[in-house]
């Protein structure tokens, strides 16, 4: 699993029909890393470290087995200082 | 999921069978690397779209068995890239 910071919402209306009202968000695992677009099924604030997950159980949280989604927010971190070495 | 760039549309005229009837896109990563998604969505070219990969992208397409391991979910509203300095 992947820890990542929530940079901004991102407003996609015209989108498949399958993704339904789940919100997308803008993650980034750096301040300068390259963003990615992770499903939010816990409802985080941009500026929160959050605990991202892939494959399967990216659409098993988001929603159904069938969920289109390759990458979903699981969790909150506490307490996560940023300069830590990963 | 990633966050891509429409280039061109791709024609394929002779493919597997799990692969017609399927408009495919050729797309840009923020890396710059080149790719070809399936579009079940219709994108125009050019516009910045987020694309689900892995056997996400078979759920996201109408039907489980399309031969797609790179779909194209939505059509972001506002993006900018490469992003201004802050």
């Amino acid at each position: 699993m992947r820890i990542m910071q929530v940079e901004k919402t991102l407003v996609s209306t015209n989108r498949i029909k399958n993704l339904g009202l789940r919100p997308l968000l803008v993650v980034r695992d750096k301040p300068n890393g390259t963003p990615l677009v992770a499903v939010d099924a816990v409802g985080c604030i941009p500026g929160d470290w959050v605990i991202c997950v892939g494959s399967s159980a990216a659409r098993e949280s988001a929603g159904s087995k069938d969920y289109p989604s390759d990458l979903t927010i699981v969790g909150i971190i506490d307490y996560w200082d940023k300069d830590q070495k990963g | 999921m990633e966050i891509m760039q429409v280039q061109e549309d791709l024609v394929c005229t002779r493919s597997v069978k799990q692969l017609e009837g399927i408009s495919l896109r050729v797309m840009k990563d923020l890396k710059g690397k080149v790719w070809c998604a399936s579009d079940p969505v219709g994108v125009g070219i050019g516009k910045w779209v987020v694309t689900a990969s892995g056997s996400a992208a078979r759920w996201a397409m109408p039907s489980y068995d399309s031969a797609t391991d790179l779909t194209i979910v939505g059509i972001i509203d506002q993006w900018e890239w490469p992003e201004p300095k802050r």
